[in-house]
């Protein structure tokens, strides 16, 4: 998907950073992130089972998902949001702020896109034209454009959360960072996990190299691994903490 | 908790240049906050390196997967010569390996050689394997053979240890790789690997390859069945023959891949412990300079990260990896030298080309990838011990 078009800030001038700047030392950021994590979220990382509809209107993952969720990107061939949402979706993931704006009576989960090169005031200035969008997120998802950078990704992570009002979720996705780089996110600020769950899945060879799909218990795994207390979220955002995973 | 009680007195200690026990290394595993850890890690390695972060130009060789040994985290061997997907490399195939390099002016400084344990070939298929690389490029360093090869040949072919590296050196080997040393605990080698060299042995061969004047590298296996006591233990057997001897160059903590192997079922090391390893090496280890974030197996993204977590090496650009990507590694198996510099300063950190001696040959404005790099270097030695 273009995950750039929306979110990028145009022509306004950005706004002096001031609580996350350039030089801030990587550990000195990462801690001021989690604290604020914990203290608005509780040190807990989430997951949930959730399924996507796709273009084709086809449903991709579990049927007693917890979550139902559609990318804007898939939007257009599906007859727009109303259309997807009468098929079930109630979640739009997207990075197109007009798009999430329309999406009447959707949870909204933002892609905030991140390249390399670009500094971290621009990185700031693209967070807070977000939140002037004024659009009540539930969360965002820090999205790289190409592969992503280690320092760069777990930095950028710690910026989001710093920078979004303090209840938004921020969110780390396995399929564009994989699993060991999702986790260390969990370090820098993130507090939800989100992946395809499945009950097995292949194993990570050949051309299946890079399967993005965990386990519960991979999930779990990662999330307590990362020193968070893991928990499930269930319909309706109930949670419920992993108690009987053994890592 | 005790862990995070005992962050501040090891502080104190790390501060005091004081070596850290058994009991710090556990605390530091256990510390539930992988920020402070890593902080602390990150002090020392930039008291040692600064922002300098080592890389060199390399190629590897597995010239056989066969092999006699069957430990249990292997993707790699096969058991005998003409099992599916057994191979035995000629000399001509090994040796057009660097051929292709020198044709292509590609230009490599380093051949990292690791084979499995093949009951059927003679010593002298390994001192010409040498002798034809130097003969092809005189100067390239060949850092070639674990200490189980070594081990395995000095069993096999009826030599002491001092013999078969004598031999070997004659031929062309310039170091040891620092390979299969797994986990010394006996109850672990027992489980994974107990039908190659016991710890003391690996340890042995270092210890003579020392004394003989080669430098060498160290490795540790971790994620398998592993109790962090027994990682502990493992780093500071290392940093008790590294203070007798002074050889070891740089530690590198090798992560367990699951896939295609007997242990699949274990889950294998996340990227947090991944960090938290490297962080624990640079602490425990205070007199073995370097610590290598080997990005064929960590992935690029979590090799990077390393470079803040104690680590101040990524290998090097490497070439037809193939043990860990049986394994189910997903990193590429080349990088240029262009990608690994822009990896580096992407990290906030000064990429320095260096040879397996760690003499620098490039760094600042003369690193640029397409020109030869420097080769008047002084090639650092270890004193022979009589």
């Amino acid at each position: 998907m273009s995950a750039g078009a929306g979110l990028d800030p145009t022509g306004a001038t950005p706004a002096p950073a001031t609580a996350a700047t350039p030089v801030e030392d990587l550990f000195s950021l990462g801690r001021r992130a989690n604290a604020l994590r914990d203290a608005a979220l509780g040190r807990r990382g989430t997951f949930a089972r959730a399924r996507r509809l796709l273009a084709t209107s086809a449903w991709r993952g579990p049927r007693d998902a917890s979550v139902s969720y559609v990318e804007a990107a898939d939007l257009a061939a599906l007859g727009g949001w109303a259309a997807a949402r009468d098929a079930g979706a109630t979640t739009l993931v997207g990075a197109d702020l007009a798009t999430l704006k329309h999406a009447a009576g959707a949870r909204l989960v933002a892609r905030v896109p991140f390249r390399g090169g670009e500094s971290e005031q621009t990185r700031v200035a693209r967070l807070r034209a977000l939140v002037g969008a004024d659009l009540s997120l539930w969360g965002v998802i820090p999205t790289p454009e190409g592969e992503p950078y280690g320092l760069d990704t777990v930095r950028f992570t710690a910026v989001c959360r710093l920078e979004l009002p303090a209840a938004t979720h921020v969110v780390a996705e396995v399929e564009t960072l994989g699993p060991r780089l999702a986790q260390m996110c969990f370090g820098f600020g993130a507090d939800d996990l989100f992946a395809q769950i499945m009950s097995e899945r292949a194993l990570r060879l050949g051309d299946n190299a890079n399967n993005p799909v965990l386990t519960r218990k991979e999930a779990v795994t990662l999330i307590r691994g990362a020193g968070l207390v893991a928990a499930e979220r269930l319909v309706n955002d109930v949670l419920e903490d992993a108690l009987e995973e053994v890592t | 908790m005790g862990s995070t009680n005992a962050l501040p007195r090891i502080r104190d200690k790390v501060r005091d240049g004081e070596p850290l026990s058994l009991e710090d290394g556990v605390a530091l595993f256990a510390h539930r906050n992988l920020l402070e850890v890593g902080a602390l890690a990150n002090d020392v390695r930039e008291r040692l390196h600064g922002d300098r972060t080592y890389f060199n130009r390399n190629l590897h060789i597995n010239a056989t997967n066969v092999c006699e040994a069957s430990c249990r985290f292997c993707s790699f061997a096969r058991l005998e010569a003409g099992d599916p997907g057994a191979y035995t490399m000629s000399h001509a195939e090994a040796w057009g390996k660097l051929q292709a390099r020198l044709d292509a002016k590609d230009p490599i400084t380093e051949i990292h050689i690791v084979n499995g344990l093949h009951p059927g070939l003679a010593f002298d298929y390994y001192t010409e394997l040498l002798a034809g690389l130097k003969r092809l490029q005189p100067s390239i360093h060949l850092k070639a053979f674990t200490a189980v090869e070594l081990h395995y040949f000095a069993k096999k072919y009826g030599m002491t240890y001092a013999e078969v590296i004598a031999r070997l050196r004659a031929a062309g080997l310039d170091s040891i790789p620092g390979g299969g040393a797994e986990i010394f605990a006996a109850r672990v080698r027992k489980k994974i690997c107990d039908d190659k060299c016991t710890g003391d042995e690996w340890l042995e061969v270092h210890r003579t390859a020392h004394r003989l004047g080669l430098r060498s590298n160290c490795t540790m296996l971790y994620g398998t069945i592993e109790t962090v006591e027994e990682r502990v233990d493992h780093m500071l057997q290392l940093r008790a023959l590294q203070a007798e001897t002074g050889g070891f160059q740089t530690f590198i903590p090798l992560a367990f891949h699951p896939d295609n192997n007997a242990l699949m079922k274990l889950p294998g090391p996340t990227g947090v412990e991944d960090l938290r390893t490297y962080a624990v090496a640079r602490l425990l280890l205070d007199n073995i300079p370097h610590i290598k974030a080997y990005w064929i197996m960590l992935g690029v993204k979590t090799a990077q990260s390393a470079l803040w977590f104690g680590a101040d090496d990524l290998d090097g650009t490497v070439q037809e990896e193939r043990i860990y990507h049986m394994a189910g590694a997903e990193t590429p198996q080349i990088m240029s030298p262009t990608e690994i510099v822009r990896i580096i300063q992407n990290a906030g950190r000064a990429p320095v080309e260096r040879d397996t001696l760690y003499n620098v040959l490039a760094e600042g404005d003369a690193l640029v990838s397409d020109k030869p790099f420097r080769r008047d270097v002084r090639r650092r030695g270890l004193e022979v011990v009589s």
